[in-house]
């Protein structure tokens, strides 16, 4: 490429703008390379801004949930999400706005029915003060997004069988539902990282040892191995110990893909010259591993690990949803759904479905994430 | 009358850059037991032009041209004109013209037996039965110099060496005894001593069926030892065609020269410098007009080779060339 | 120039093969190596399902005080000893394996009251029913879209199919079981819960009423099918664009071989290598999906048995349930990689599917 630029002068600048650029992605790292061919792939680059989002507003969750997770109000159980309003019934624009809320009950079924109460008016309020809390646990702070004054409601998404907003336990939700994925993914990153580059690099015994235990928990089935496991877990203990131990059962079952990928690469790339070389150079065993034989494959360590991120929402989700995992006071979306387990519930209050979409996001945006990842780390495409 | 007559191909592919012209306007016809070389760098449009002899290339491609081949009934058909899925071209197909493909390796699926594989071809075209084909099965691969052939016809693609494999591919191709061969670089992945042997055995065996033989390839010394005549390429269009030894002797498109300055021949100094010609061949997007070499040429004449596209025309002796400084020479000698 | 030929063919051959003799050995071989794995699952299975603190006699004994009832120390102590639960984890885990081995018992099922096995042999049918249409679903409407979608790339039936595919597998099977009941509550009236009507678990599944069994069957194996569906179907389509774009499929092309052939007998035996290798994974997570769906949608089948018995500390016929689960996966795994080995030629001669 180079020869051609000193021996071709009469390019014109664009032309020389463009060998410039096509030469940048020849010169271009793996790295480089990968993030380039990700931008172009548009599902991927949409599904990176989604849970950009997603991700943002679980970090500030108390700031976008107008309320918190012990907040209830008695008298507006199970109310459907609340309706929001731009113009009054006289046709006078005041923004976005809700009517108050009254509820009767249906003299013959005795069904709670909620209706708007046209005379009263509330305008949503933006950057309103409302419950303190404390962000990440270090700064106090009172302010929400949106409120309504005083006298009026606002639910999103509806309330819940004790007249919690179920928007901001989606919200506040998701920071457990977000981010226990990610934490499981980390630990069985390094337990597959670990177990597999030891099985690979020695060999022998431990090889074996290792290679049987992958079989049998990939010989198991996932669900009922993670039930049995977190039956174990006992009850009342605190919600962050939870969490943890939630997240250790999740990777107990990630890891073993990860290791067996791991070892072929180390089989592999063990008899490569340069290893050898960097051992008779007196390197070593550990940092030849670390140093030389993980960058080699980390591009398709962390596709890999992506494209297992989805299981272990669903996981996360079947558990709490089974009560076997995340528990009353702490919440995630698999919690909120189990109140959707009954017929007449989903029937009756729809909208109690809602996480569930959350779930299916943030599942596919992962998805294809993963894919598109795969996509720009193969470097024969 | 030729076996095959190609008039005017051109394949297309759109993509969403724009249009992709691989193979522009070539033109070339091949007799009974002669052999062309097709010639040029990799990219240059060789690989397609044989597949669009076949009607094989991919989905997105679009032929445009005439192929006109005539069949063993003494028929002329333009292939062009087939639906490249129907049972005309299928008929067509390993039957009358076949084709080696560049890597036996890859060539056969590994799921099935050699035997199986041949075996298919005469079964296509030939018997139904399943014994006699079998027989000419066996009887083919034990002329392609495959040793042991009863043996070979029940195993695998991977108990094959490489050498073994292209005698095998060869050995399908020439089951159903085609009259025109297309041998799509046939010798690249093989060493040097294998590569004798695999070129032999095709002239032999061109002998004897008296077929004739469309030779892709860009090694020179190849062409020199197999083909009758020659077809240089670049940039999807023949850019010189002649008898193989007249373009030996005399190269007269610069690239064709560039070409014969980068072999190696016995006797040159060995501090001098093989000759290399400058750059790559150019992607075929979006061409403008004028001639495809322009940018690589050491010979180009300004205002005319970047403007108008040079025409190929007959030098004499079925000389041709397409190169404006050329036919200029050419005249002023006149 | 025969000659020639002759010494360079000859040494890649030595003696003839016999094709019968490296498949046999290769399934003793996989047979032998299955002896260790399940002897470390069960180890594993029985140390996971003691995990939990205390045992079955404390959780129930401290169930009774907090109804009043009071329980002589003694009773417990004679208790405890019968059922060997004052021992060390791995001595009860020994009697385990050894009861297993010499006299097919499983153990005692504190919680229903009865020995483990009865109960297990009860369920297993339908288990194993419901799975194995599922999975059967799975296969026989996941490959044939498969390849229609790979053959038709691009296509709108192919757009389609890669939607449903995604979001099939994005939807965690027991919150489609839920929207599917609700669906089938609203439209027909009826939640369809349960494989068996009332009127079935009175008299039994006979001819008349099969019909309606087999409707009832239908939405369990679809929810728990689909997810694994649309990761088959997705595989496939990837396997099989894969085979269309290799050097081989040209190569039949160019013999004058049909598009047909081509996809059916040169493709799709290379497509399917993988789908036949993630065999024992899909009846895992079979297992994992009916599980939870049965829990939901109140099944007959082995799942709800196990989240009572987990929740219960019903150790014995919890860990049971558990090695059942996965005895079976691993004979999954084992009739896979023989099926695996008998199409693909390679394995075959090798020896192991890895």
């Amino acid at each position: 490429m180079s020869e051609n630029l000193q021996t071709s002068p009469k390019l014109t600048r664009k032309q020389l703008k463009a060998k410039k650029k096509e030469e940048s992605y020849y010169l271009a790292s793996q790295w480089q390379l990968m993030a380039h061919k990700l931008a172009k792939h548009k599902l991927a680059r949409f599904s990176m801004m989604i849970l950009g989002i997603l991700y943002f507003i679980a970090l500030f969750g108390n700031f976008f949930a107008p309320s918190d997770l012990t907040s209830y109000d008695g008298s507006s159980k199970d109310m459907p999400p609340t309706a929001i309003h731009w113009i009054t019934e006289d046709g006078r624009f005041v923004g976005p706005f809700v009517y108050g809320a009254t509820m009767e009950r249906d003299p013959k079924t005795y069904k709670k029915v909620f209706a708007e109460d046209k005379e009263k008016i509330y305008p949503i309020r933006f950057f309103t003060h409302g419950k303190s809390y404390q962000w990440l646990g270090l700064i106090e702070s009172d302010l929400h997004l949106f409120g309504v004054d005083e006298g009026g409601k606002i639910f999103l998404f509806g309330t819940d069988s004790m007249g919690r907003d179920l928007f901001s336990r989606i919200i506040l939700g998701s920071q457990v539902s977000l981010t226990i994925p990610f934490a499981g993914t980390f630990l069985s990153f390094i337990l597959g990282l670990v177990l597999g580059s030891i099985s690979g690099y020695f060999g022998g015994w431990i090889d074996n040892l290792i290679q049987r235990i992958i079989e049998v928990l990939n010989s198991l089935p996932s669900l009922p191995l993670w039930m049995a496991l977190s039956a174990a877990i006992p009850a009342g203990i605190p919600p962050v110990q939870m969490y943890l131990l939630i997240t250790v059962i999740l990777s107990f079952i990630g890891w073993t893909g990860l290791a067996r990928v791991v070892r072929g690469k180390f089989m592999s790339l063990k008899n490569e010259d340069y290893v050898m070389a960097a051992r008779l150079a007196g390197v070593s065993d550990i940092k030849i591993i670390f140093k030389h034989l993980v960058p080699g494959f980390m591009s398709y360590l962390i596709v890999n690990l992506t494209l297992g991120i989805p299981s272990m929402i669903i996981g996360e989700t079947s558990m709490s949803f089974l009560g076997l995992g995340i528990q009353a006071p702490a919440t995630s979306w698999g919690v909120l759904l189990k109140d959707a387990q009954q017929i007449q519930n989903i029937a009756n209050y729809p909208w109690r479905l809602l996480p569930l979409i959350f779930v299916v996001i943030a599942v596919l945006a992962f998805n294809f994430l993963g894919d598109g990842l795969r996509d720009a780390a193969d470097p024969y495409k | 009358m030729p076996i095959i007559d190609i008039k005017d191909l051109c394949v297309n592919i759109q993509l969403d850059e724009g249009m992709l012209t691989p193979v522009q306007g070539v033109s070339f016809q091949i007799e009974a037991g002669q052999t062309m070389g097709l010639v040029g760098e990799s990219g240059c449009g060789k690989s397609l032009t044989s597949k669009a002899i076949l009607a094989i290339n991919d989905k997105k491609c679009r032929q445009t041209g005439e192929i006109l081949f005539e069949t063993d009934k003494h028929e002329v058909v333009d292939i062009n004109k087939l639906n490249p899925r129907g049972k005309e071209i299928r008929d067509i197909r390993g039957r009358q013209i076949s084709m080696i493909f560049q890597e036996p390796m890859v060539a056969f699926s590994p799921m099935y037996t050699i035997g199986n594989q041949i075996n298919e071809c005469t079964r296509l075209h030939i018997t139904k039965d399943k014994k006699q084909s079998k027989e000419l099965t066996l009887e083919v691969m034990k002329k392609v110099g495959i040793a042991n052939a009863e043996k070979r016809y029940d195993q695998f693609p991977h108990e094959f060496s490489g050498g073994m494999l292209q005698r095998a591919l060869i050995a399908m191709a020439l089951v159903c005894k085609p009259r025109l061969l297309i041998a799509d670089e046939p010798t690249t992945a093989l060493d040097v001593t294998i590569q004798a042997q695999i070129l032999e055995l095709m002239q032999e065996l061109q002998k004897e069926l008296n077929m004739a033989i469309l030779f892709i390839t860009h090694d020179l010394g190849t062409v020199a030892k197999m083909c009758d005549y020659v077809s240089v390429m670049y940039l999807g269009r023949v850019v010189e065609s002649a008898r193989a030894c007249d373009v030996y002797k005399r190269p007269l498109h610069p690239y064709t020269q560039g070409l014969m300055g980068s072999v190696h021949k016995i006797g040159t100094l060995k501090q001098e410098r093989l000759f290399s010609i400058e750059g790559t061949v150019p992607l075929a997007l979006n061409l403008k007009p004028g001639c495809g070499f322009y940018d690589r040429c050491n010979q180009r004449i300004e205002g005319l080779c970047n403007v108008v596209d040079p025409e190929l025309c007959d030098m004499g002796d079925g000389h041709c060339v397409a190169c404006h400084r050329c036919k200029k020479e050419a005249t002023v000698h006149e | 120039m025969a000659q020639s030929m002759a010494t360079t063919a000859n040494s890649p051959v030595g003696k003839p093969v016999r094709k019968s003799h490296p498949m046999l050995l290769f399934v003793l071989k996989r047979l032998v190596m299955l002896i260790p794995t399940v002897l470390i699952m069960s180890l594993l299975i029985f140390f996971i399902i003691q995990l939990p603190p205390g045992d079955y006699l404390t959780s129930y004994v401290a169930g009774l005080k907090s109804e009043g009832v009071v329980v002589d120390a003694s009773v417990l102590a004679n208790l405890e000893e019968q059922f060997g639960l004052d021992q060390p984890w791995y001595i009860q885990y020994f009697k385990w394996i050894v009861n297993i081995l010499t006299k097919f018992d499983f153990g005692y099922s504190f919680d229903l009251g009865k020995r483990v096995w009865p109960i297990i042999a009860d369920l297993l049918p339908m288990t194993l029913l419901v799975s194995l249409v599922t999975m059967l679903f799975q296969y026989l409407v996941s490959i044939p879209l498969g390849i229609y979608s790979a053959v038709k790339q691009y296509s709108v039936g192919d757009y389609v199919l890669t939607t449903i595919g995604f979001l099939g597998m994005a939807i965690p099977n027991f919150l489609f079981a839920i929207l599917l009941m609700y669906f089938s509550f609203v439209w027909t009236g009826s939640a369809m819960i349960g494989l068996f009507s009332k009127e079935m678990l009175q008299n039994g599944v006979h001819w008349y009423n099969l019909g309606e069994f087999l409707t009832r069957l239908l939405i369990p194996v679809i929810v728990i099918g689909t997810s694994g569906m649309c990761g088959t179907l997705r595989a496939m389509r990837a396997q099989m664009l894969d085979e269309l774009g290799r050097q081989y499929v040209l190569c039949a092309r160019a013999k004058g071989v049909s598009e047909r052939t081509i996809i059916y007998k040169y493709c799709l035996r290379a497509a399917i290598n993988p789908t036949v290798s993630g065999l024992s994974g899909s009846l895992a997570s079979i297992f994992s999906g009916s599980t939870i769906s049965a829990i939901v949608m109140n099944l007959e089948i082995i799942g709800p048995t196990l989240y009572n018995a987990l929740l219960a500390q019903d150790m014995y016929l919890a860990g049971t349930i558990l090695l059942v689960m996965g005895v079976l996966i691993v004979v999954g795994t084992l009739l896979s990689d023989i099926a695996l080995a008998w199409l693909d030629p390679r394995i075959r001669f090798s020896g192991r599917s890895e």
